[in-house]
Formats: C-alpha cells, sequence, structure tokens
C-alpha cells in the first residue's frame, strides 16, 4: 500500500532504519491512535464538554469492533479507512460550522484519499449529500452550507476521479457493481451515485432563491417561486427522460433498490452472499462489539436532538443509517463503531458532569422557589419552544452526595466491566491468527494445530517454483504468500467468471473438470477439509456457495438443486446425490478418508454424519499432500495417460485384470452404437 | 458401415409406420389450434401421454401442479397467474407455431397417473420434453427437469428457462396486461394524499417539525436495527420456539442464531437502559424538590443496573465461555 511505502520512505529520509514489515505490522495499530483522535476532535464540535471527547477517544481506542482490525499485523485497508472515513466526518463538519472553502477542500482531500484506500467511500458520497439535503428540508439552508457543500462536490468528485478504478463512475450511474464484487461491500447503492450531483443542484437552486427573495418584494416572489418549481420540475423530468431514453444515464437501473430488497444479492449476484461477512447480523454480535456502549447509543443520540445544530443533525443521519448498515452486513459494524463512540461518549459525559460536581445546589423555599421558578419556566418555555419534553426546566443540580455516589460508583463498575469485556474479547476473538488454529485439550493444556502451515511449507519445499494451485479464492492470499506459489484465483480477483470457473471444476464431474484443469495449467489442487478435526469453516461447507456462483455461469451445467436430495438436505452420507458423490471437492475431500477408520465408520465430524462404506475414487487426480490433522489436502493433476487411454481405465488396468476386462468390454458396447 | 446401414433397416419399418399414423404428423398441430383457443392445455393423464410419446418433433413444457386448496400448495397457486399469463403470451406470440412448442398443466386432480408413474412428491414441477425427431432432436429425450427452489418465479424467468433449452429462433415476449385497477388506485390515492396534504397542512406542520416525534422515531429505528431486525428480515427466523418440554424457549442457542421474540425482548432491554440513562442525565438534574429527586435517582440508577446485569446474563446463554456478570442475574 502506498501509504505504508510513503512512511516508510519519510522514515528512511530521517534516517531511521525501519524495516517495511514492522511498517506494516504497525500501521494499524498507529492509524487507530489517529482514529482515536479524530474521533475525540468530532466530539469536541459536538458539546462544549471536554470530557466527552476524551470518553469518545478512549472508546473508539477500546471497542472490540474496531479493535477486531486494529490489531498489530492486520494489515488491511481497513485500518486506515476507518481513520480516513471519521477524519472525513470531523473535516466536514467544520466545514459547514465555519462555512469555509478551506475545510471543505480538506474534506474533499482526505475524501479522495479515503476513495483510494476503501470501497466504503460510497458511505461518505452518500452521507454527505443526504445531511446538505435533510438541512435544506429543515429551512436551515445557509452560505455556509453552500460553500462547504460546492467544494466538497467539486474537489472531491476531482479526486475521486483520479483513482483509476472509480474513473468517470461519478458522472454516470452505472454497473460496476460485479466488478467491485467482493470489496464493494455495499456498492450496490451505487446507483445512489445519482444523488450526489442531484443535491448539489438542489443546493444551487435554493441558493439562487435564496438571493432573488433578498432582491425582489415579497408578492412578487412568491409569483416567482411558484413559477419557477414549475419551469425547474418540468425541464429537469424532461432531461432525465431524454438521458434515460438516450443511454447516457441509468437511473431506474436494479441497483438503485438492492440495498433496500435485502435479497437481491442472494439472487443475483451469489459472490457477495458468499462472503460471511456480508451476512446480516445477529443481536449478540452487536453487543459482543460494543458492550455497553450499545445502550448509551441511543441515550446519545436522543441528546444530540437537545441543541439540534447541523453537527447533531449529521450525528442523527449517521447513527440511524449506519445501524441500518451494520444490521445487513457484520462488516458493516465497523462504519457503525465511530458514531456509537461518539454518541455513547456524549451520553455518559453528560451523566458524569452532572454527578461529578463537588457542591450541592441551595434549596430554595417552596414559595418563593414556586413563584420564582413559575416565571423561569414561563420564560425558558417560550424562548425554546421546540425542545425536548425532558429539558423544558432549567437544570438545577444534584442535591445528596449519596445519589451522586451511588451513580458515579455504577458508572465506574460499567466502565470498569466494559474494559474488562473489551480484553476478553479482544484476547478470545481478535487476537489470534487465522492461519494457526489453538485448542484446548482434555487437560486443559493448549494444544496448536498448524496445518495450514505445515501444506504451505510443503508446497514451498517440494513443487515446482511455476506449480500453479487451484483453490478457493479464500487461500488465495496465503499460497501466495505463504507458499510462494503462483494460484489461479486469489483474494483480490475481480473477475466472476475467473472465481465461477474454479467453481465449476470443483463442483462438475472429473471427466468435465479435468479438461478445465488442463486448460488453465493447474498443477496442484488444494482442499481444505475439516472433517476428521471438527473445523467447521472448510470447503465442503463452502461448496454451495460455489455450486451457486458457477450456477450464475453455467446455468446448464450446473443446477444447485442436484446437490441436495430429494427432501432438501444437503448431506454427505451414504443418502447424498449422485451430482454430489460425483463431485470433484466432494471426491477430494474423502478420499481415502474411510481408510482411517475401521470398516464402514468414517465418520464427518462438521456434518456429524456417517460416511459410505466406499470411499470415492479418483482416477485423474492423485493426492499428494495431506496435513497432520488432514485440514488440508493438496491433489497432483495428472498428465494425459501415456498410452492415450483415458485416465478412468488406466486407473482400473492399475488395479488388476479383472477390472480391465469389464472395462474392454463396456468400452466394445460404447463402440458399436456409434 | 456395417452397422449403420442394419440400423437403418430396422429402422425404417418404424419410421414408415409412424409416417402413416395420422397422430404423429398432427399431433402438435391439434394441440396448437387447441391452444390458440385456451392456452396454456389442460391436460390430463391421457392427453399427457398422448403429447409426450416418443417420437415426437416438437418440445413440450408440462407444469405439473396441485391447485386444489386440500394440498396447500401455496406456490402451485402463486405461480398460476403467471403460468397463464406466459402461456396467453406464448399463443399470441407464436400463432404459427414457429417454435414448435406446446405448454401445459397438469394438475393432480386430472392427473394422478402420471404422478404416480413419475414418483412425484412435491409439486409444483416443470417437465420440458425436448423433440427425439427432426433437425433439434435430443437423443435421449428423457425430460428435463425445473424445481422451484427459489420460490415462486416471475413468467420472465421462466421463459428465460425454457428457451435455454429449446433451439434459438424467436420467442414470444411476455406482454403484460395493463392493470386498470391499479393505475386508477394509484392515482386516486395520489390526489388523496395530496388535497389531504393541502388541507390539513397548518395542522400537521408541527407535527412535522415536532423535535420529540423524530426523537422517537429515530431511537426506535435504531433500537429495531441494533437488536437484529434486519437478520430476521432476511433469514426469516421463527418467532418462538418450543424448548422441547412443552414450554417455549425465548433464547436461541448459539452466538448467531436467534428468534424473532428474543430481538424484541433484546431490544426492549436496551430501551430501558437508554431511558435510564437519559432520565439520570437530563431529567433528574431538573427536580426542584431534593426528596423526590434523591428517590428518581435510586430508582433510575436500580433499573440501569438491574437490567444490565439481566442483559449480561441473557448474553451469557448466547455465548457460553462470556466470563462477566453482574450481581443480581
Amino acid at each position: 500500500m502506498v501509504t505504508s511505502g510513503i512512511i516508510y520512505h519519510v522514515l528512511r529520509l530521517l534516517s531511521m532504519p525501519v524495516d517495511i514489515r514492522n511498517i506494516c505490522v504497525l500501521l494499524a495499530p498507529g492509524f487507530s491512535g489517529l482514529t482515536a483522535f479524530a474521533s475525540y476532535l468530532i466530539t469536541s464540535e459536538m458539546t462544549t464538554s471536554p470530557s466527552a471527547g476524551l470518553l469518545a477517544a478512549v472508546f473508539m481506542g477500546i471497542t472490540p469492533g474496531y479493535i477486531s482490525r486494529s490489531v498489530a499485523g492486520s494489515y488491511d485497508n481497513e485500518a486506515i479507512a476507518i481513520f480516513l472515513l471519521v477524519f472525513t466526518f470531523f473535516l466536514w463538519i467544520k466545514s459547514v460550522k465555519n462555512g469555509s472553502a478551506m475545510w471543505g477542500a480538506l474534506t474533499a482531500l482526505f475524501y479522495g484519499y479515503m476513495v483510494s484506500a476503501w470501497g466504503g467511500y460510497v458511505f461518505i458520497t452518500n452521507l454527505l449529500p443526504l445531511h446538505t439535503f435533510v438541512l435544506i428540508c429543515m429551512g436551515r439552508y445557509s452560505p455556509r452550507l453552500y460553500v462547504s457543500y460546492s467544494t466538497w462536490f467539486a474537489l472531491g468528485t476531482l479526486a475521486s476521479m483520479q483513482v483509476p478504478f472509480v474513473g468517470f463512475l461519478p458522472i454516470r450511474s452505472s454497473d460496476h457493481m460485479s466488478a467491485l464484487g467482493k470489496f464493494g461491500l455495499k456498492d450496490e447503492d451505487c446507483g445512489n451515485r445519482l444523488t450526489v450531483p442531484g443535491v448539489f443542484g438542489l443546493l444551487q437552486l435554493v441558493a439562487f432563491v435564496e438571493f432573488i427573495r433578498q432582491q425582489v418584494p415579497n408578492k412578487q416572489f412568491q409569483t416567482l417561486l411558484r413559477g419557477l418549481i414549475f419551469v425547474v420540475f418540468v425541464v429537469s423530468m424532461g432531461v432525465l427522460v431524454l438521458l434515460t431514453v438516450s443511454g447516457v444515464i441509468a437511473p431506474w437501473s436494479g441497483r438503485f433498490y438492492s440495498l433496500w430488497d435485502t435479497g437481491y444479492a442472494k439472487i443475483h449476484i451469489p459472490i457477495i452472499a458468499s462472503v460471511s461477512e456480508h451476512q446480516p447480523t445477529a443481536w449478540p454480535a452487536f453487543f459482543f462489539d460494543l458492550n455497553l456502549m450499545i445502550w448509551l447509543f441511543p441515550a446519545g443520540v436522543y441528546m444530540c436532538f437537545q441543541q439540534l445544530k447541523d453537527e447533531h443533525v449529521f450525528v442523527v443521519i449517521y447513527a440511524v443509517l449506519a445501524s441500518y448498515f451494520a444490521g445487513v452486513m457484520v462488516r458493516l459494524m465497523l462504519t457503525l463503531t465511530p458514531v456509537v463512540c461518539i454518541a455513547a461518549a456524549l451520553a455518559l459525559s453528560s451523566i458524569l458532569d452532572t454527578y461529578l460536581v463537588a457542591e450541592n445546589p441551595i434549596p430554595k423555599e417552596p414559595q418563593s422557589n414556586g413563584q420564582a421558578r413559575g416565571d423561569s419556566v414561563k420564560s425558558t418555555t417560550d424562548m425554546i419552544k421546540d425542545s425536548l419534553r425532558s429539558t423544558r426546566n432549567p437544570i438545577l443540580g444534584i442535591y445528596s452526595y449519596i445519589s451522586k455516589a451511588s451513580v458515579v460508583g455504577a458508572v465506574t463498575t460499567y466502565l470498569l466491566l466494559f474494559v474488562l469485556h473489551c480484553t476478553w474479547v479482544t484476547s478470545n476473538a481478535y487476537s489470534s491468527p487465522s492461519v494457526v488454529l489453538a485448542s484446548k485439550l482434555p487437560d486443559g493444556s493448549q494444544h496448536i494445530i498448524d496445518d495450514y502451515r505445515e501444506a504451505y511449507y510443503w508446497l514451498r519445499q517440494n513443487t515446482a517454483d511455476k506449480a500453479k494451485i487451484m483453490s478457493w479464492w479464500d487461500y488465495g492470499y496465503q499460497i501466495g504468500g505463504m507458499a510462494d506459489r503462483p494460484t489461479l484465483v486469489d483474494n483480490n480477483t475481480w473477475n466472476n467468471t475467473h472465481i465461477a470457473t474454479v467453481g465449476k471444476a470443483m463442483s462438475s464431474r472429473e471427466e468435465v473438470s479435468y479438461p478445465i484443469l488442463r486448460q488453465h495449467d493447474v498443477d496442484y489442487v488444494l482442499v481444505v477439509f475439516g472433517g476428521l478435526l471438527g473445523y467447521s469453516g472448510d470447503d465442503i461447507n463452502k461448496f454451495l456457495w460455489m455450486v451457486r456462483i458457477s450456477e450464475g455461469i453455467w446455468p446448464e451445467e450446473i443446477n444447485e438443486r442436484n446437490y441436495f436430495t430429494a427432501r432438501g438436505e444437503y448431506r454427505v452420507d451414504d443418502e447424498a446425490t449422485p451430482t454430489m458423490r460425483n463431485s470433484l471437492m466432494y471426491k477430494m475431500s474423502y478420499y481415502n478418508y474411510n481408510a482411517l477408520f475401521p470398516a464402514g465408520q468414517a465418520q464427518d465430524r462438521v456434518r456429524g454424519s456417517k460416511l459410505p462404506a466406499d470411499g470415492p475414487q479418483l482416477s485423474t487426480l492423485e493426492e499428494a499432500f495431506t496435513s497432520e490433522n488432514w485440514i488440508i489436502r493438496i491433489y497432483k493433476v495428472k498428465d494425459l495417460d501415456n498410452v492415450g487411454r483415458d485416465h478412468a481405465s488406466a486407473v482400473a488396468f492399475d488395479k488388476g485384470n479383472k477390472k480391465k476386462k469389464t472395462a474392454k468390454r463396456r468400452g466394445a458396447r460404447v463402440l458399436r452404437v456409434e | 458401415m456395417n452397422l449403420s446401414g442394419l440400423l437403418a433397416l430396422t429402422l425404417l419399418p418404424i419410421l414408415c409406420l409412424g409416417a402413416k399414423k395420422p397422430s404423429f404428423v398432427g399431433t402438435f398441430e391439434d394441440y396448437h389450434v387447441k391452444s390458440q383457443s385456451s392456452a396454456p392445455l389442460r391436460l390430463d393423464d391421457a392427453s399427457y401421454d398422448d403429447l409426450t410419446a416418443i417420437p415426437r418433433n416438437y418440445s413440450v413444457v408440462v407444469l405439473l401442479t396441485a391447485l386444489e386448496a386440500r394440498f396447500g400448495c401455496q406456490l402451485c397457486r402463486e405461480f398460476q397467474p403467471e403460468w397463464d399469463l406466459l402461456g396467453r403470451s406464448w399463443a399470441k406470440g407464436d400463432r404459427h407455431g414457429d417454435s414448435r412448442t406446446l405448454l401445459g398443466t397438469l394438475d393432480f386432480a386430472d392427473g394422478k397417473g402420471t404422478f404416480q408413474k413419475l414418483m412425484l412428491q412435491t409439486a409444483p414441477i416443470f417437465l420440458l420434453f425436448p423433440p427425439t425427431t427432426g433437425q433439434n432432436a435430443k437423443r435421449d429425450g428423457q425430460p428435463i427437469r425445473y424445481d422451484f427452489t427459489a420460490g415462486p418465479q416471475s413468467a420472465e424467468q421462466v421463459v428465460g428457462w425454457i428457451s435455454r433449452y429449446l433451439p434459438d429462433g424467436h420467442k414470444p415476449a411476455i406482454q403484460r396486461p395493463l392493470n386498470y385497477v391499479r393505475i386508477i388506485t394509484v392515482t386516486t390515492t395520489l390526489l388523496g394524499i395530496v388535497s389531504f396534504l393541502s388541507v390539513a397542512y397548518p395542522y400537521i406542520l408541527p407535527v412535522i417539525q415536532n423535535r420529540n416525534l423524530w426523537a422517537g422515531i429515530s431511537l426506535i429505528t435504531i433500537l429495531l436495527f441494533t437488536s437484529g431486525h434486519m437478520f430476521n428480515h432476511i433469514r426469516k427466523v421463527p418467532y418462538v420456539a418450543g424448548n422441547g418440554q412443552g414450554g417455549i424457549s425465548y433464547f436461541a442457542g448459539g452466538f448467531s442464531n436467534q428468534f424473532g421474540m428474543e430481538t424484541q425482548i433484546v431490544a426492549a432491554m436496551y430501551g430501558t437502559l437508554s431511558f435510564a440513562t437519559i432520565a439520570l442525565a437530563l431529567r433528574v438534574p431538573r427536580m426542584s424538590d431534593p426528596k423526590k429527586q434523591q428517590l428518581a435517582i435510586f430508582i433510575w440508577g436500580g433499573v440501569m443496573f438491574s437490567m444490565y446485569s439481566f442483559l449480561l446474563s441473557v448474553f451469557r446463554i448466547k455465548n457460553g465461555g462470556y466470563p462477566f456478570h453482574l450481581p443480581p442475574f
């Protein structure tokens, strides 16, 4: 990544000899610090209380929802993207507050950086126009808003167009969804790109109307306004129809609705739905990642309504949108985390500020109090007529030490618990590498399962330098990095057809797969099999997605239904369908597996089912390597037969005479029919 | 050479027989004429056998369905209008029978024998019989089967599936009839809303501008989403489930699993906790009576503490190894 390269060169320039590897490892924690600082800044814009910003920074620093991306060694785009997200929002709020073109330009700059770093930039692209739009609807148009939005729109669009991948897309809304594939996360809403210029146009109109209002007397203004609205409506409809008909823009494409129609991706883009991070979020995941902040969050949002300045409107919109997105996709929990930290800090700091004041207010005499209060209440309610119900009376304070102590004590307990929770979650869920699995033996000692590294090391040592490995794309980067061998598809493959080809090879019969393997010069095939150990993230469990993805490209040849039994169950045992049992993936996973067990007792510990007594036979592949716990199995693709037989008959020949005869007889019969 | 000659000799009489038989030549034409008046064709056991008999020089698409209410086939009834529409469009767009394709429906009530013969347990099912003679013949003549695994399909999707197996050529497009009722309903509703708004505008405006309303709406939305409502919506989880002993289990086992009611309970807990926070932070400091304030603080603090403790205990159900808890629960 460019960022780490720049840091490396800057440090070298300062004659600090730091290894590039150390920079990469420490990049995420470093940027996590910056994120904490950015959330301090943005929270300080929201409130006058200085403690809120500090709380937000602390929350941001330790919340599991963000720790998952900021532990040392998690070298990922998201590590810097969240910092950019929060900082862009801070700059935007600053520019709306001050109406300064400089802050707007800075927003655009960081927006451009964000575009180059992460597909989640679409979140900003949608949130800022929405904020502007809501402000206009609330009648809060101001020259400040005009300046900041125009600056951001012009410069930000230019900046994002510099990124080759985005190109001219900001101008036309088109289907670059499938290309974005797994990475573009919610890029389903690329159709929404129309909103950005749309809001820009609206802003220009409103500015124009405001300008006229100042110039023209009131009565004529009304007539003028009506005429203007009519003309604008007709003209914009005309232009829209014209452009749509001429095919320049496609505003009503199916993508437009896809984020709202949550079933869309599952039917039309299986590759997106297949990624586990793109599954919907169950409630324990929210609590796991955010702990007590999850219930401080609504309270904080409520407090934003207290003052409801422009920046508070922003937080409210952000909160609602991000919680929707986080509910739809686990991965987008990452965009929710900053706003949760901000809102929770607002709520908690308001409690602490109230209850940590040492001096008590003096209770006034009932009579005089009643009169005085009546007056003051009246005047304040007149002043803030449209404020919240719970904040109509003036703040008096807390009278007794005992209540202060109890509340502060409880809050401190919650906070300590929060710290414990974060430490526990981080150590349990987010710090162990996914390549090395740890398990506990019955006596409590730790047992390390190191099959991945074992297999990758085997590949590195025992295969030719140019040997091509085929595996499902999840393992592409690992094979590339740790075994140093080229792979057919990896985590960064954007070509859906390519992935589908691998899926087809895995899910077809050997006779169909072998030509595919030959065409792609595959030397080894790698599968992950967890049946022996009970490791559920294996390829048989991912298999249906392979089938679905390849069905999207070859609907005539692959049919998902064929992999389910007549009763619609996904089974691997005796009742598995012939298609399932003849698929390359099934054969590779269970090849020779029953040799481990006494006859007829082979068992798959993931699916919890007994396997057929006769294991599958492979003819076009031969087993090359199986790791200690059978998690990784590597097969070598056989070369074409020397004598020109097909592989099935060659294997039959090798097995002995008897099989050979039957094979011969069959062959003869085939000839006659032709 | 020898073989092929033999084959031709054996086939010749059959072919001659077939040519003489009027049914073979006329089957398609007969049924095509019928389908012009009532499409798709309504078949029974006899006509099904007649249509799908080998040899045939045309394709047949049969929908095997069970429409009667007593079978309770929801999918069949949902799909039937689409299928009728497809049949009508096909008949209209293919008046001369260029596609050489017939569409038919076999209801279980009319064709029990066929269902038994095919050993069908489920409905609806599509069978597409490719031609066995003629230039587009498939050798085995076995039907291609299509199950409704992905729920009800639209007519366009089905046409896409059919045309994948038919030879290239003109395929009739689906013509959906204009839904006048819907147009009128939409227009009337729109006009109604517009007039209602223009009349009631002065009364609605303060409601729309009410901050409490918007605060309420956004809080409810947030609570809904953070308690996993979208998961319920996408995965279509059950509302509650029995625990196997006649009771109800409110909380699903497992970290990434939940029930509909469970999320509501969780949302209520979050709501209570948030409300307690709001009360402690905003309301209580505004109370003028020290005694009342003291009481309110104890009540809200207690509610918050016990509710949080309960939340943690619920979370421990979901995540077995979770080590933290607060006293009461």
